[in-house]
C-alpha cells in the first residue's frame, strides 16, 4: 500500500521529524517499509502561466506559436498540445527547469524559437493524463511557482501488504496516521465529519437477506453540480496508486484510501430500493471494467430495484455507473464477512482495492464515519449539494466489545524488563484504547478498529506495549532456568551416526530428493512402483504418488551420477509411506543405499556392500544383523543374490542387485547394488552395551575342522550349529577358509575352534573330548566332516 | 720401536682404504682385539730394560689412542654415509600431484543441521524428528491457523487424496511435542516442509526449517534475543546482533521478524545483505496461548517463545548457492564438495 505523508500531515503534525527517522521506527513498530519515493524533486521552475494569443505554426498542423504571460514577461512558446487557447492557465517549465528527466532550454521547434515549455499532468508525475496541457481554474494567479498549487512534493512509502495482513484499521491513511502519532509522541487530530441531523428524512428502502452481511449504511445525496474532483485530491489518488474518474466515484476511493472503508457510488437516478442478497444460480453479470462475469451460486450480491447492481464487496455493475451528467447518488457504506469476500474474489479471480480490505475484517463501526466523511468533503467541493434522505443503517451483526485485563506483572514476566506503568498506559492510549487504571491492573477497551479479529487475549496487549515501546529496548537475557544436559533421541542419534560413517567411512555421498515418484523417469527406466497414497493438487504434473520404498529414488540418483566415479555410492535417509491405517498414512523413514560398479568381480561388490551393512549395525547401531537369502518382491531387483537384513527376528532391511532389464537402460556394461534398511523397524531395537569379555590366562588350544556342504548351501548353516557344542570348556570359532570343489558340487569350510578354560590348562583328554563334541554338535544336524 | 712403526704404518694403509663398517670393525678387532697387533706388541715390553719400558709403554699407548680416535673418526663418517646411500635409495614423492582418493560427503543440509543440533543441545535443547504427512489439525487448528485463513488456500499446501497434507512447516510438530514433554519443554525439531510451488532459483517446493521451543514460568522475548543471538553468533561463528521487527503468523503473539546484523560485512551493507546490513533469518515469537493450551499446556501458568529458522536459506548463505534447486537436485558433481564437516 502507499501512503502519502502530505496526507498523513492532515492528521499529524510531522514538523521537524526526519522522512528517515519516521520510516525506520515505522518498520521497527509497525509494519515492513519496502520502499520510499520522493516525488515532484525532478520537476523545477514550473510556474503557473497565461496564454495571451494562439496562432497556428505555418508548418504543422499540429503546432501552435504561443505568447505565454508569466507576470512578469511573456514569452515565445511552442506548443504541440490540442488544448490551447487563449485565456487558459497553464503549467509552463521556463529555462533552466526541470520536468521529469527532461532540462528546459531555449529551443528551435519547427524553426520558431521556444523559451520553455507547457506541461501536461503526466509531464508533471501527478497523472496519466497526456491528452493535453494542465488545465487550472480561471481564478489561478499567474508567475507562481506550481508547487505552491499542487501538492507535487510529497514523500511516498510503500508499505508490504503482507505485513498488513492482520491490521485492517492500517489500510487507510488514518489509521496510518495513528500508528506514527503512537511512534513520534505527536498528537492525532480528530477525524473530522458531517454533522448534519438528517434524521427526518425519509430512509432509503434497504433489505439486508444475506447473512454475510454485517452492516449496511447508505444515503443518498442530490444536487452535485461539479463532477471533476480537485486537483489536489487527483493527486493524492494517483500518487497512492488510484486514477481520478469523476467526482462522486473519487470521493469514495479517497475515503477508503482514507478511512479504509470501501464505499460505492451508485447513479442515484437509478436506485429506489437496494437488496443484499445471495444469488440462487450461477448468474451473469457486467462489472464496471467492463467485464462480462458469470457469478457462481452463492455470490453476495447488491440489488438494485431487483437487478444486480454490484458483486458485494468486490465490484460494481455497469449499468449503475456514475456518468458525467449525474448530478445525484445513493452512496453505499457497508461491512462484509472477510471469509466471503475473499472466496467471492477468488473464485472469481477478481481482487479489487475494496475486497483487498473487506478480506481483513473491517471495524463495522466505520461505516457511518464514512458517510459522514463523505459529505463533508463533497460539501467543502460542492456546497449545494442536498442530502435527500436520512442515513439508513441496517446494522446485523454488531462487533464484539473486547474488554481485557493485565496486571503489569504479567507483561513484565513477557517482556524480561520493566516497563513503567506510566509509559505503558500512555502507549495504549495512544493508540486509541481505553485504559482505567487500578494499582498494577489495566483494564482496557479494545477500540473497534482492532476489535474485529486483531487483538483479544492479554498477549496482544504485551505485543501493543512492546512494539511502541521498541524492541530495540528490549534486552538479551540468558534464562533463569538450569541448563542440564540433553539426551538425544534415538533416531536423530542415530540419523546423524549413519549418515558420517557411510559418508566418512565407507565413501558414500549423501542426497536429497522429494517424497514423490518421479513418474516420467521411472518409465522411461521401466521402474514399476506402489503406491499408498497420492498428491491431489500438485503442479508438478504427473509426480502424484508418495514414494513407498526409497529404492527407485536411489536407482534415479545412482543413474544420474552413474559417470561420477566409478564404485560411486549414494545414500538417503528419507520418508516413505507404506500403507494407510484409519484413513492416515503410515509413514516411515528408510536408509537407502546405491552404488554402481563397472561389471567386474560382483561377488567382491556385493560381499562390500554387506560388510558396510554389518559395520553399521555392529559398530554403529551396536545391533545383531543377520542375512538371509529371499526372494524379492520388487520387480526391478533379480531373484538371484538377494538378501533379507535381519536383527533379532525383525526383518529391517534388504539387499540386492538391479535387474538387466532396467540396468540396460543406464549401463549395461555395469551394476548396480541396492539396499534399503527400514530405519523405523530398526529403531525399536535397542542398542546393546558391550562388556569386556574375560580373557583366561591359561594356554588355548586351536583346533581346525573342515566340514562339507553342498554349493548351494549358505554358510549360516555352520553358524548356527557352531555355538551350540555343549561343553564347560570355554571356546569360540570363526571360518577361516573355503575351497570350492566344482566337480563334486560342494564347498568345503575350515572352521577353526578356540578352546580353553578360566582355571586350568587343559589335559588332552579333555581337549579330545572337545573334538568329538564338535563333530557330534555337527553330525547331529547333518553336517560332516570332509573326508581326509 | 720399529715394530711399532710397521703398525702404525700397517693400521694407515688399512684405515685409509676402509669402505664399510664391517671392515672398519675388522681392523679394530686386528689392531685393539685381544689376539690383536697392539695388544700382542705390548707384550714384548717385558723384554726391556725399565728405562726402555717406560717410554715403549708410553709409544703403545700413543699409538692406541691414535687408532681409537681414528677408528671412532671413521665410524662416524662411514655411518653418515650409509643414512646418505639409504636416503638416497628412496623415491622422490611428489606431494604436489593431486590425491586420487575417493571420499563420500554429507548432504549440505546435514552438516548445517548437526552444526545446529550441537549449539542447541549445549543450551540444553532437546532434539525431536517430525513426520512430513501431516493431518490439517496439526498443521493449521493446532497452531492457530483456522478453517478460513487465507494460508490454507490450496495453492500453497500439498493435499493429498486421504485429506491428510504435507507440512508447510515444521510448526506442525508443536503440538504432538508439547503433548509428548509437556512445559517446562526445551526443543528443536528440524524437518523437511513442502509448498505447491513452481520451483525456481529461489523457491522449491521441498525445503528445510528447524523448529525450536522454549516453555516455562516465566521465558520472555529477552530470553528469546539471546537465544536467537547466541545461536546465531555460534552458527556464524562471530559475534551478531540481532532486532526483532513485528512480524504476523497466528501461532505467536507477539510475533517478530528476526534480522542478525549481516556476519558478512559487518552492517556496512554488501551483497548478501542488499546494502541494508541486516539478514532477515527467522520468524519467531511469544507462542500464542491458544497453541499452548491446544497443546495441553496452560496459558496461564507457562509461556514461552518460538522460532522457526529457515535452514535451506542458511545452508545457501554458508556456501554461497546461488539456486536453491540444487539441494534436492542430486547433482553429485555439486553436492560432493561440501564434504563431511
Amino acid at each position: 500500500m502507499y501512503i502519502s505523508l502530505n496526507w498523513i500531515k492532515d492528521f499529524v503534525d510531522l514538523d521537524g521529524l526526519k522522512v528517515e527517522d519516521i520510516v525506520n521506527k515505522f518498520t521497527l513498530s509497525c509494519a515492513e517499509v519496502e520502499d520510499v519515493v520522493y516525488k515532484g524533486k525532478d520537476i523545477s521552475k514550473v510556474i503557473t502561466a497565461r496564454i495571451e494569443s494562439v496562432e497556428n505554426h505555418p508548418n504543422s498542423k499540429k503546432l501552435h506559436l504561443l505568447k505565454v504571460n508569466t507576470g512578469k514577461e511573456v514569452l515565445d512558446i511552442v506548443c504541440g498540445a490540442p488544448n490551447v487557447r487563449v485565456g487558459l492557465i497553464t503549467a509552463l517549465a521556463t529555462i533552466g527547469g526541470k520536468v521529469g528527466e527532461v532540462e528546459i532550454n531555449k529551443a528551435v521547434v519547427g524553426g520558431y524559437e521556444s523559451y520553455g515549455m507547457c506541461c501536461s499532468a503526466k509531464e508533471l508525475g501527478i497523472s496519466d493524463d497526456n491528452s493535453g496541457i494542465i488545465e487550472f481554474a480561471e481564478d489561478t494567479p499567474i508567475g507562481v511557482d506550481i508547487k505552491e498549487i499542487l501538492p507535487i512534493e510529497d514523500t511516498i512509502i510503500e508499505v508490504d501488504n503482507k505485513s498488513l495482513t492482520n491490521r485492517p484499521d492500517m489500510w487507510g491513511h488514518y489509521g496510518i496516521a495513528r500508528e506514527i502519532s503512537a511512534i513520534t509522541g505527536r498528537k492525532l487530530k480528530e477525524y473530522v465529519v458531517d454533522n448534519g441531523n438528517y434524521a427526518s428524512l425519509p430512509a432509503i428502502n434497504v433489505e439486508v437477506e444475506s447473512d454475510t452481511c454485517n452492516r449496511y449504511s447508505a444515503v443518498r445525496i442530490e444536487n452535485v453540480s461539479k463532477n471533476v474532483s480537485p486537483m489536489e485530491m487527483q493527486v493524492r489518488l494517483y500518487y497512492c496508486g488510484m486514477r481520478a474518474i469523476s467526482l462522486l466515484a473519487d470521493l469514495t476511493n479517497y475515503i477508503m484510501l482514507e478511512l479504509g472503508q470501501p464505499m460505492h457510488s451508485f447513479n442515484g437516478d437509478k436506485v429506489q430500493a437496494i437488496k443484499v442478497r445471495n444469488v440462487k444460480e450461477d448468474t451473469q453479470f457486467t462489472t464496471l471494467d467492463e467485464t462480462e462475469r458469470v457469478l457462481p451460486k452463492d455470490t453476495m450480491v447488491i440489488d438494485l430495484n431487483s437487478e444486480i447492481g454490484a458483486i458485494a464487496g468486490v465490484m460494481g455493475g455497469l449499468s449503475s455507473e456514475i456518468e458525467d451528467n449525474t448530478n445525484s447518488t445513493v452512496l453505499e457504506s457497508a461491512n462484509f464477512d472477510a471469509v466471503k469476500i475473499r472466496k467471492t474474489a477468488t473464485a472469481l479471480g477478481l481482487r479489487s482495492e475494496s475486497s483487498a480490505r473487506y478480506e481483513k475484517s473491517l471495524d463495522p463501526e466505520m461505516t457511518m464515519t464514512a458517510l459522514l466523511r463523505y459529505i463533508y468533503l463533497l460539501k467543502n467541493i460542492d456546497e449545494n449539494i442536498k442530502v435527500t434522505s436520512s442515513i439508513t443503517d441496517i446494522y446485523v451483526n454488531k462487533y464484539k466489545h473486547i474488554t481485557i485485563e493485565i496486571t503489569k506483572g504479567f507483561i513484565d514476566r513477557y517482556t524480561g524488563i520493566e516497563i513503567g506503568i506510566d509509559r505503558m498506559v500512555s502507549i495504549l492510549e495512544s493508540l486509541g484504547f481505553g485504559v482505567s487504571q487500578n494499582g498494577e491492573t489495566l483494564t482496557i477497551d479494545v477500540p473497534t478498529w482492532r476489535a474485529t479479529k486483531d487483538i483479544s487475549v492479554k498477549a496482544d496487549i504485551v505485543e501493543e506495549i512492546t512494539r511502541v515501546y521498541g524492541y530495540d529496548n528490549m534486552v538479551s537475557l540468558p534464562s533463569k532456568q538450569p541448563v542440564t544436559p540433553t539426551k538425544l533421541s534415538v533416531d536423530v542419534e542415530r540419523d546423524y551416526s549413519l549418515k558420517f560413517t557411510l559418508a566418512d567411512r565407507f565413501n558414500f555421498h549423501e542426497i536429497h530428493s522429494y517424497l514423490w515418484e518421479n513418474a516420467e523417469e521411472n518409465k522411461e527406466l521401466g521402474i514399476e512402483t506402489v503406491s499408498h497414497i497420492r498428491l491431489i493438487n500438485s503442479l508438478q504434473k504427473d509426480n502424484d504418488d508418495l514414494r513407498s520404498t526409497m529404492l527407485p529414488t536411489m536407482i534415479r540418483a545412482i543413474a544420474q551420477n552413474k559417470n561420477f566415479e566409478d564404485g560411486c555410492g549414494v545414500f538417503e535417509i528419507g520418508h516413505i509411506v507404506t500403507g494407510m491405517k484409519d484413513n492416515l498414512a503410515v509413514e516411515e523413514k528408510a536408509l537407502g543405499m546405491a552404488k554402481i560398479f563397472a561389471r567386474t568381480d560382483t561377488q567382491k561388490q556385493l560381499l562390500d556392500m554387506k560388510d558396510c551393512i554389518h559395520y553399521l549395525f555392529e559398530y554403529v547401531l551396536k545391533i545383531p544383523v543377520a542375512f538371509k537369502h529371499n526372494c524379492p518382491e520388487k520387480p526391478y531387483l533379480i531373484d538371484k543374490n538377494h538378501y533379507i537384513v535381519v536383527s533379532g527376528t525383525e526383518i529391517v532391511g534388504e539387499i540386492g542387485i538391479l535387474s538387466p532389464k532396467v540396468q540396460r537402460k543406464i549401463d549395461s556394461n555395469k551394476n548396480i547394488i541396492l539396499v534399503e534398511l527400514y530405519l523405523n523397524e530398526i529403531n525399536k531395537i535397542s542398542s546393546q552395551e558391550y562388556k569386556v569379555e574375560r580373557v583366561s590366562r591359561y594356554p588355548v588350544t586351536t583346533l581346525d575342522f573342515n566340514f562339507l556342504l553342498d554349493e548351494d548351501d549358505l554358510y549360516s548353516k555352520i553358524e548356527s550349529v557352531g555355538g551350540l557344542v555343549r561343553t564347560d570348556l570355554s571356546y569360540k570359532f570363526n571360518l577361516v577358509d573355503i575351497y570350492e570343489n566344482k566337480e563334486n558340487k560342494t564347498k568345503s569350510y575350515t572352521i577353526r575352534y578356540q578352546v580353553t578354560s578360566f582355571d586350568h590348562t587343559l589335559s588332552s583328554a579333555e581337549i579330545e573330548e572337545f573334538h568329538k563334541a564338535v563333530i557330534d554338535t555337527f553330525e547331529k544336524h547333518d553336517i560332516h566332516l570332509k573326508a581326509e | 720401536m720399529n715394530e711399532l712403526e710397521n703398525i702404525k704404518e700397517l693400521f694407515e694403509e688399512r684405515i685409509t682404504s676402509v669402505n664399510d663398517l664391517n671392515e672398519l670393525n675388522a681392523i679394530r678387532v686386528d689392531f685393539l682385539g685381544k689376539n690383536g697387533h697392539l695388544t700382542t706388541c705390548m707384550k714384548l715390553i717385558k723384554d726391556l730394560s725399565n728405562e726402555e719400558k717406560k717410554s715403549f709403554g708410553e709409544n703403545v699407548n700413543k699409538l692406541k689412542t691414535l687408532v681409537l680416535e681414528r677408528i671412532e673418526e671413521k665410524k662416524e663418517y662411514l655411518e653418515e654415509k650409509e643414512i646418505r646411500a639409504e636416503i638416497d635409495k628412496m623415491p622422490n614423492v611428489d606431494l604436489t600431484t593431486p590425491s586420487g582418493d575417493k571420499r563420500g560427503s554429507l548432504h549440505p543440509v546435514t552438516i548445517v543441521q548437526q552444526k545446529l543440533i550441537d549449539i542447541f543441545r549445549s543450551m540444553g535443547f532437546t532434539v525431536e524428528d517430525g513426520n512430513e504427512v501431516e493431518t490439517e489439525y496439526n498443521n493449521f487448528e493446532a497452531v492457530n491457523i483456522p478453517k478460513h485463513h487465507p494460508a490454507r488456500d490450496m495453492q500453497d499446501t500439498f493435499y493429498l487424496s486421504n485429506g491428510q497434507v504435507l507440512k508447510t512447516h515444521t510448526s506442525a510438530s508443536q503440538n504432538r511435542i508439547m503433548k509428548k514433554y509437556g512445559a517446562p519443554l526445551k526443543a528443536i525439531f528440524p524437518g523437511r516442509c513442502f509448498r505447491n510451488e513452481e520451483l525456481d532459483a529461489s523457491h522449491e517446493n521441498t525445503f528445510f526449517q528447524m523448529e525450536g521451543m522454549m516453555i516455562d514460568k516465566d521465558v520472555s522475548i529477552s530470553n528469546l534475543i539471546y537465544f536467537m543471538k547466541t545461536m546465531l553468533s555460534e552458527v556464524f561463528g562471530k559475534e551478531v546482533n540481532v532486532r526483532l521487527r513485528p512480524g504476523f503468523f497466528p501461532f505467536v503473539e507477539p510475533g517478530f521478524e528476526l534480522d542478525s546484523s549481516c556476519p558478512y560485512c559487518g552492517g556496512k551493507g554488501c551483497r548478501v545483505c542488499k546494502n541494508s546490513g541486516w539478514i532477515e533469518l527467522c520468524p519467531c515469537g511469544m507462542i500464542h496461548p491458544n497453541v499452548l493450551e491446544m497443546g495441553g499446556i496452560d496459558p496461564n501458568e507457562y509461556q514461552g517463545f518460538a522460532f522457526g529458522l529457515g535452514l535451506s536459506r542458511l545452508v545457501m548463505m554458508t556456501y554461497g548457492f546461488d539456486d536453491i534447486r540444487h539441494l534436492n537436485g542430486k547433482d553429485l558433481n555439486v553436492l560432493s564438495q561440501t564434504k563431511v564437516k
